[in-house]
């Protein structure tokens, strides 16, 4: 009897145990499967939704929280190029112009979801406040180190390295604040911005 | 052959398990909030938070082009009145339940663009109570507590909707 109640207790230890690793590695994967795909930017609809499924809440609960509704505002998120995750040893061009919505930004997260401490305290630029070329269109430049132009500065994220989980060093959050009907019927095409990986160390 | 039972009956219950866990997530982090934020502050005020930066860390991915402010509440008091200016550049006051549905929202953009220089009042009450009870924008909570969350432009000039921020409140009835 003993002997029994100690292989149950073990089996339910195990599956709880595996539960938690099981989601865990569904949650580190972002949006994934539940996600929809526009080049290297990914977004979810159904983000601050009632209708979004279980494992989608729970993924917007700890890496979103409290974000908005699609109508009222668009999240589409960027954490590799070509499929290699975003590094802190690499520089990245975002080209860009502008884009059907009110107004929108453009936002760097170190892996921990926070905004990353730069001695700039630059954490983001929007349609506002970039330097742009006299067509209209924009560059930002992604790094750690200084660069001409709009340099949107990273560099390693707050929180103790050891706890990073994932495989990219920061993401890229693109928000499109009351988002044109494109983003809302079709967002897997709608027109975005463009990142491009540079230089290497 | 037993011990291959015995795993395949872990691995099944654990892959359904973790749709029960997610399912407990998102309770889970409003929980934790709502119980920092009364740490912080009592509940049905307004909040009015700094401009995030680097330090904000209460709650994922502050918007540095954003001005926030929150009221964390709790009906079990009764209904509660929310008041705000509404600016001219983007301002939305939306709700949330404390599973992170976002039920309810109230903003100056689409069909509500003549909300601008208007003041907003909601009543906000729980379903025990009848909205035909309350005069004016009336708004049923799906749980006795939840989150309202304000969020205004910081882009360009920002006196005039951190000023509306400012004007802003949550109260008791």
């Amino acid at each position: 009897m003993l002997k029994l109640g100690i292989k149950l207790l073990s089996a339910a230890v195990l599956t709880v145990l595996l539960s938690v690793v099981l989601l865990g590695r569904n949650i580190s994967q972002g949006l994934g499967d539940m996600s929809i795909q526009n080049g290297d930017w990914s977004t979810s609809l159904a983000t601050g939704s009632k209708d979004a499924g279980a494992m989608l809440k729970a993924t917007v609960a700890l890496g979103g929280l409290l974000a908005s509704s699609a109508e009222n505002s668009i999240y589409y998120r960027l954490r590799s190029v070509g499929g290699e995750p975003l590094r802190l040893n690499c520089s990245y061009r975002i080209e860009g112009n502008d884009y059907e919505a009110n107004w929108w930004s453009i936002t760097a997260y170190g892996w921990d979801n926070y905004l990353i401490p730069n001695a700039e305290k630059r954490y983001s630029f929007n349609n506002e406040n970039l330097v742009r070329n006299i067509d209209g269109s924009w560059v930002i430049t992604v790094a750690a180190t200084k660069q001409a132009g709009n340099w949107l500065p990273v560099g390693p994220a707050g929180a103790p390295a050891w706890r990073n989980m994932g495989d990219y060093d920061y993401d890229l959050l693109l928000r499109l604040y009351t988002p044109g009907d494109a983003y809302l019927t079709t967002p897997q095409s709608a027109a975005l911005p463009t990142v491009i990986r540079e230089a290497c160390q | 052959m037993k011990v291959l039972k015995w795993l395949l009956c872990i691995v099944v219950v654990a892959w359904a398990g973790q749709y029960l866990l997610a399912l407990m997530v998102p309770n889970l982090m409003m929980e934790t909030i709502y119980t920092f934020g009364a740490s912080e502050n009592d509940y049905n005020q307004l909040v009015v938070a700094p401009v995030p930066d680097e330090t904000s860390r209460s709650v994922v991915r502050p918007s540095p082009d954003l001005l926030y402010a929150s009221c964390i509440y709790n009906l079990k008091g009764g209904p509660l009145s929310i008041e705000a200016p509404v600016p001219a550049r983007y301002w939305s006051m939306q709700f949330y339940q404390m599973n992170t549905d976002n039920y309810a929202s109230v903003t100056n953009q689409r069909g509500e663009k003549n909300r601008a220089g208007s003041r907003v009042n909601i009543t906000l009450i729980s379903q025990q109570d009848n909205p035909a009870d309350y005069e004016g924008e009336v708004i049923q909570s799906p749980t006795e507590r939840g989150i309202v969350l304000l969020r205004v432009s910081a882009i360009g000039d920002r006196t005039e909707q951190q000023a509306a921020l400012e004007a802003s409140s949550c109260s008791s009835i």
